[in-house]
C-alpha cells in the first residue's frame, strides 16, 4: 500500500499557482526526500497532506484516507514536523509533550521523549525562551508521540546545528527501522542523500524528477567535471575546447579550466586539449556531486524567472 | 473528542496573559472603589434612598457590561488569528482532531479564562459590597453569576468567532474593536439613526417598537435586560427598565416600554450561537 498518493493536485492562491498537476506515491516503509528551491510549492504540498490547506484541484491520500475528508484518520496514525510553526510561548517544552499525548490518546512518557531529542534539561522550561533549535527538537519529539506509522517532516533541519542535524538523521533511521515511512523535504540535497531511499525533485510547482539517488545520478549526462590547469586560459581557449568532440561544457572556475565530459574518455578529451589547444599543466576530476545536479533540474534556463510562494 | 483537551491547553496558555491580569487588576480597583462610592455615597450614583443589595447589584452588572467586552478582546481577539499569523495552529491541527473540536476547545478555554478572571472581579467586588451593606441576597448572586458567565461565554465566542475569520492580528484587532465600538458605545445611536432613514430623513413623532427591540440586541443590553428578567423583584426595587444600563451608559430617551425583558435572554442566546457558527463556517474553509 502507498502511504501517500498524490494524484493531479493543483494549489492556486489567487493568480498565484504554487502546485501545478502534481502526482506523487510514496511507499509504505520507505524514507522520502521531498527537495525543491524556497517557494517551488513544497511546503504547499506537505500542508494539503495535512488538511492545512484545501486543493484547488486534485485528490491527496494519505495511510489510505482521503486527507481532506478523512484527516482526523490521517493524523492519528501521522507525525508531523510543519514548517514555519511556533511553539507555545507561555506553556513549558514537558506542557507541549503532555498535550501532544493526550491528543493521539497515546501512553508515552514525556520524559523519555525529550531525552531522546536532547532537551530533557529544558523541560519545565517555557518553550518560548527556547532557541530555534530546541524549538524543533521538541516539536519533533512532539511528532514522535504514539509512535506514528508516517512522519511527515518539513525541513526537520531547519535551526539545527550540524550535530543536531546529523541526530535528526539518527532519528529518521532508526524509525524508519521500526517500519515507520518517512517524508521530508528539504532544499538542500546532501541531508536528502544521506538519507533517502527514494527523491523528487519539485520546481516552481512542478514535478522535475522522482528517482533513487543512484538513479538520479545516473539519468544526468554530466557525470563527472574535469578541473585543468593550463598554461594560457582565456575566452578563445575557452570556445576552443568547447568546440571539442566529446566536451559538454567548458568555462573558467577559479583560474582554472572547467570542462565537463559528455560521452566520451576523460582521457581522450584531455589528450585532445594538449595536443590541438594549449599545453596541460595538471588536473584534476571531480564526480558531479547532487547538489549540481539539483542545481541542473531546478535552473533550467529556459524557465526564466521565478517567482514562488511558500505560505 | 479532543476539544476538551484543546480547551484545557489554551486555559493554562491564555490565563498566563499579563495583559488579562491587568484588566483584572483594573476591574477589581474600579469595582471595590465604586462599590464603595455607591454604599456611602448613593445619592452621588442616583440612589437616593439610600444603597441597597439590589441596587449593588444592578450597579455591579453595569460594571459587567463594560468589562466582559473588553476582557474578552483583550483575551480572546488573537486566539485563532494570532496562532494562525505566527502557525502555532499547525502544532494544534497536526494532531488527530477537526476544526471543529479546535474551534471549540478556543471558545470553552477563552470563555474559561474569562470566566476565572470576571469571577474574580464580580466576587470581590459583590462580597466588599455586601459586607459594606451587611446583607447578601444569595439567591440573586447565584443567578446573577450565572448570566454574567454566560455573557462571558457569549463575548468569548463573539470574539474568537471574528478572530476566526482572519489569518491577521491586525484585522482581527480592527474586528475586535470595531463591534465594541458598533454594538457597545454607538448602539443606542444606531436604532435612532435607522429610524431617521426609514422615516424618509425626518423624525416621527411616534418612535416605533422595533426601534426598542433593536436598541436591546446589543450583548450587554441582552445581558441587563436578562437580568431583570430573571430577578424582577430586584429590578423593581431599583426600578431598573431594560436598555438602560445602570451606571455605565447614559440611557436614551427611554420612551414607553415596550419590549419584555425575557427578549434578552433570547438575545443573549443569539450572541452566543449566531456568531460561533459564522465563525465556525470561515474557519473551516481557511487555507492556514
Amino acid at each position: 500500500m502507498a502511504a501517500i498518493e498524490i494524484d493531479g493536485l493543483t494549489k492556486r492562491f489567487g493568480d498565484v499557482v504554487a502546485v501545478d498537476d502534481l502526482d506523487l506515491t510514496v511507499e509504505d516503509g520507505e524514507i522520502f526526500g521531498f527537495l525543491g528551491p524556497n517557494g517551488a510549492g513544497k511546503s504547499t504540498t506537505i500542508d494539503t497532506l495535512l488538511d492545512f490547506i484545501r486543493p484547488t484541484d486534485g485528490t491527496v491520500t494519505v495511510l489510505g484516507h482521503d486527507a481532506q475528508r478523512d484527516g482526523e484518520a490521517v493524523r492519528r496514525r501521522t507525525g508531523v514536523l510543519p514548517d514555519a510553526y511556533h511553539v507555545y510561548d507561555r506553556l513549558t517544552g514537558r506542557q507541549h509533550l503532555e498535550f501532544a499525548i493526550e491528543m493521539k490518546d497515546a501512553d508515552d512518557d514525556p520524559d523519555d521523549l525529550l531525552e531522546r531529542v536532547h532537551v530533557a534539561d529544558a523541560a519545565d522550561r517555557k518553550a518560548g525562551g527556547y532557541s530555534k533549535g530546541m524549538a524543533q527538537r521538541l516539536v519533533l519529539a512532539m511528532a514522535l508521540v504514539g509512535d506514528p506509522d508516517l512522519l511527515i517532516l518539513d525541513e526537520p533541519s531547519t535551526g539545527l546545528d550540524p550535530n543536531g542535524a546529523r541526530e535528526m538523521r539518527e532519528i529518521i533511521r532508526e524509525e524508519n527501522a521500526r517500519g515507520t515511512t518517512v517524508f521530508f523535504s528539504s532544499h538542500i540535497m546532501e541531508q536528502v542523500e544521506a538519507v533517502c531511499d527514494r527523491v523528487a525533485i519539485i520546481d516552481d510547482g512542478r514535478l522535475v524528477a522522482v528517482d533513487t539517488i543512484d538513479g538520479l545520478r545516473g539519468a544526468t549526462e554530466s557525470g563527472e567535471t574535469l578541473y585543468v590547469y593550463t598554461q594560457t586560459l582565456d575566452d578563445t581557449v575557452v570556445s576552443a575546447v568547447a568546440a571539442l568532440e566529446g566536451v559538454g561544457t567548458a568555462g573558467i572556475d577559479d583560474d582554472r579550466l572547467r570542462v565537463t565530459v559528455d560521452g566520451v574518455s576523460k582521457f581522450a578529451v584531455l589528450h585532445a586539449i594538449d595536443a590541438d589547444v594549449v599545453p596541460v599543466q595538471d588536473f584534476s576530476v571531480v564526480e558531479s556531486s547532487l547538489e549540481d545536479l539539483f542545481v541542473r533540474y531546478t535552473n533550467d534556463p529556459t524557465d526564466g524567472e521565478k517567482e514562488g510562494v511558500e505560505p | 473528542m479532543t476539544w476538551e483537551t484543546i480547551a484545557t491547553k489554551d486555559f493554562r496558555d491564555a490565563v498566563q496573559s499579563r495583559a488579562l491580569w491587568a484588566i483584572i487588576a483594573v476591574f477589581v480597583i474600579v469595582s471595590l472603589l465604586s462599590t464603595y462610592a455607591y454604599v456611602e455615597v448613593p445619592e452621588m450614583l442616583g440612589e437616593p434612598g439610600g444603597a441597597t443589595f439590589a441596587g449593588l447589584l444592578f450597579f455591579t452588572s453595569g460594571l459587567v457590561a463594560l468589562f466582559v467586552p473588553l476582557t474578552a478582546i483583550v483575551v480572546c481577539y488573537k486566539s485563532l488569528a494570532g496562532e494562525r499569523e505566527l502557525g502555532s495552529i499547525k502544532l494544534l491541527l497536526a494532531q488527530p482532531t477537526t476544526r471543529r473540536d479546535v474551534f471549540v476547545g478556543k471558545v470553552v478555554g477563552r470563555a474559561g479564562v474569562l470566566a476565572v478572571g470576571l469571577g474574580i472581579g464580580v466576587v470581590v467586588g459583590l462580597g466588599f459590597g455586601a459586607t459594606l451593606l451587611g446583607t447578601l441576597e444569595a439567591v440573586a448572586v447565584v443567578t446573577f453569576v450565572l448570566l454574567t458567565l454566560v455573557f462571558a461565554a457569549a463575548y468569548a465566542a463573539i470574539v474568537v468567532s471574528l478572530s476566526a475569520t482572519t489569518g491577521s492580528t491586525a484585522r482581527a484587532t480592527t474586528l475586535a474593536l470595531g463591534f465594541f465600538v458598533l454594538f457597545e458605545l454607538l448602539w443606542d445611536i444606531v436604532p435612532i439613526g435607522l429610524l431617521y432613514v426609514v422615516s424618509g430623513f425626518s423624525f416621527p413623532t411616534e418612535i416605533p417598537d422595533w426601534v426598542f427591540t433593536v436598541t436591546q440586541a446589543s450583548p450587554s443590553s441582552a445581558y441587563f435586560s436578562s437580568l431583570v428578567a430573571l430577578l424582577p423583584d430586584l429590578a423593581d426595587q431599583v426600578g431598573a427598565e431594560p436598555g438602560l444600563e445602570a451606571g455605565v451608559e447614559v440611557t436614551t430617551d427611554s420612551g414607553p416600554l415596550y419590549a419584555s425583558p425575557e427578549i434578552g435572554l433570547v438575545v443573549l442566546v443569539l450572541w452566543l450561537l449566531v456568531p460561533t457558527a459564522i465563525g465556525y463556517y470561515r474557519f473551516d474553509r481557511a487555507d492556514l
